[in-house]
């Protein structure tokens, strides 16, 4: 069990990674060392920034390196992440984290990470450590349209793994969604991350292939740390349970999947 | 380090900010992050006879200068609070001082769960939530008078310790309200609760918040807040504690120059949970540029031009 830290850290390097999609890393040691995949931190700009939206916003944590660095991936939905989309090397932003329950790895099973959209987010960092560890990985990433894509070259460069891309409209990569013409032979471990719709039909998928999966939801969030009981979720036993401290990531059992 | 401690309810707070009720859990979650036996105190998550489930999602959204919640008054209720949060609270915090806030359907359910931990130990006394414009039965009694001064009353003789009732604004006079408590026997009031308020998503044109409504909190309701502690404090003579956007030692003295002993600090632990602790050195460090001993003496003391 981890205990999350309260730190400012200094932007080191911002890039756009598509139209609206832009990669951040800071230095943030303290956060970095504890961090595993899956985990998520609250980034916000501090008490004193009157022209900021007033909330942090949660991120998946993205990457993680041995020099301290954190990379957030962070798309622009509203005014919070266009605020944030705005910093520059030499901002500070503040960071709460590492927050969440991560990924739990199956030991022997190959991994398969579905990332629909800004869902990407936490598999760079499976993807990374995973591939570190010399296991079996693949990255099957859906947007709607190129435009939307992150950038390919950079999410080799973070995770080392050939991400299998897919566009709604077939503009880049594959025509389709992530869980089209999958290959599941191998008996994968699923790991999902993206919209509701995706999700449900990711857990249709291993529930009809008989395959282990966790998701990583998202709720709108206001403490991150489970005091506000804001960001809930409905679980298979019908109570509202908290995205930020008992997931964001859940065995896809353990939630209702309403239609 | 100026000398913040203040005595009321019967005890001496080591500092004014306390942390508001909803926003700080039962405490554990903010061990890590918050030095909470540093500060003056928290008020718990309410506590109801029964657990409650909470409305569904979404629960919390934001708004310009703020933040909209309908949580639902989700907890654990009475018994696993009794047998697992009240233990750790008691075992940790041994310099601040816990408030317990108390929320019911009914006067009953109120007089149960006081009568089911007065002999506990591990807390001061009880913040009394009649205002919490989200569900349904609890909005009664923090607008109704007659109900107000008899759950007040009820309470009053359950319990020999302190009694704090949490004012909602959404009424058109607090003083009439404050005092109704007072006469009724409690030892202090919370000034404020949030405002009732709605967002709309107008591309789905449905409600933001799953309950449809929420209670409105943040620096948008600073002023607010201060007006009403202000016309609260004016109307009775026992302490009010402040609440409603503080974020800095300046926006918590504008609460205690109105007539505030205490402070809460909620909606800012969410975008910095330092805030408690730099509200209580921005408080310090008013106290030493104006040479003042003793924080009971900035207690209302708000000078109006052409009043004195």
């Amino acid at each position: 069990m981890t205990a999350p830290v309260r730190v400012w850290a200094r932007v080191l390097e911002t890039r756009k990674a598509s139209g609206d999609t832009f990669w951040i890393e800071v230095d943030c040691p303290s956060i970095a060392e504890q961090a595993r995949p899956g985990q998520f931190v609250m980034l916000g700009t501090g008490l004193s920034d009157v022209a900021a939206p007033l909330l942090p916003r949660p991120f998946s944590i993205g990457a993680r390196e041995a020099d301290g660095r954190l990379g957030f991936l962070l798309r622009v939905f509203g005014a919070g992440t266009q605020r944030l989309s705005a910093v520059v090397p030499g901002d500070d932003l503040l960071v709460l984290g590492p927050l969440g329950r991560p990924f739990t790895l199956s030991p022997d099973r190959p991994i398969v990470c579905l990332a629909g959209g800004v869902g990407l987010a936490p598999f760079l960092f499976v993807g990374a450590e995973a591939k570190r560890d010399a296991r079996d990985v693949r990255i099957v990433y859906g947007e709607r349209t190129a435009d939307r894509v992150f950038d390919p070259e950079l999410i080799r460069r973070i995770t080392g793994v050939e991400p299998d891309l897919r566009t709604e409209d077939g503009s880049l990569g594959r025509r389709g969604l992530v869980i089209d013409d999958l290959d599941l032979d191998d008996r994968p471990q699923l790991l999902a991350c993206g919209p509701d719709p995706m999700l449900r039909a990711c857990a249709d998928l291993a529930r009809r292939h008989d395959l282990p999966l966790q998701v990583s939801v998202e709720e709108h969030m206001g403490c991150g740390v489970g005091t506000c009981q804001g960001c809930v979720v409905l679980s298979s036993e019908g109570e509202w349970i908290k995205s930020c401290t008992e997931g964001p990531v859940f065995d896809a059992r353990e939630l209702a999947w309403r239609t | 380090m100026a000398n913040l401690t203040q005595q009321l309810l019967g005890v001496t707070f080591q500092s004014p900010v306390l942390l508001a009720s909803g926003t700080c859990g039962y405490g554990e979650e903010y061990a890590s992050l918050i030095p909470l036996d540093e500060i003056g105190g928290l008020v718990t998550k309410a506590v109801s006879l029964e657990p409650r489930p909470g409305n569904p999602p979404h629960r919390v959204a934001e708004t310009p200068g703020g933040m909209i919640n309908a949580i639902g008054l989700q907890n654990v209720g009475l018994d696993r609070f009794r047998g697992e949060k009240l233990p750790w609270l008691r075992e940790n915090l041994r310099s601040a001082r816990v408030l317990i806030n108390v929320v019911g359907h009914s006067a009953e359910d109120y007089e149960a769960v006081v009568s089911g931990l007065d002999s506990d130990e591990g807390f001061l006394g009880y913040e009394i939530n009649v205002s919490c414009p989200n569900v349904k039965d609890g909005t009664l009694f923090g607008t109704d008078q007659q109900a107000l001064a008899a759950l007040v009353s009820g309470l009053r003789a359950l319990t020999d310790r302190p009694l704090v009732v949490k004012l909602t604004p959404n009424v058109p006079d607090i003083g009439v309200y404050a005092r109704i408590c007072e006469e009724a026997g409690a030892d202090g009031l919370s000034a404020i609760n949030t405002f009732p308020g709605m967002l709309i998503d107008v591309e789905a044109r449905r409600p933001v918040i799953g309950n449809v409504s929420g209670g409105v909190s943040g620096p948008a309701i600073l002023p607010m807040g201060v007006y009403l502690t202000w016309r609260a404090a004016a109307a009775v003579s026992i302490p009010v504690i402040g609440i409603g956007g503080i974020r800095s030692g300046s926006d918590a003295l504008q609460y205690i120059l109105a007539g505030a002993s205490l402070v809460q600090v909620g909606t800012a632990l969410f975008v910095d949970p330092s805030a408690p602790v730099q509200v209580q050195a921005g408080i310090a460090e008013y106290m030493k540029r104006h040479d003042v001993a003793r924080l009971a003496d900035l207690v209302g003391a708000l000078t109006i031009p052409g009043r004195e």
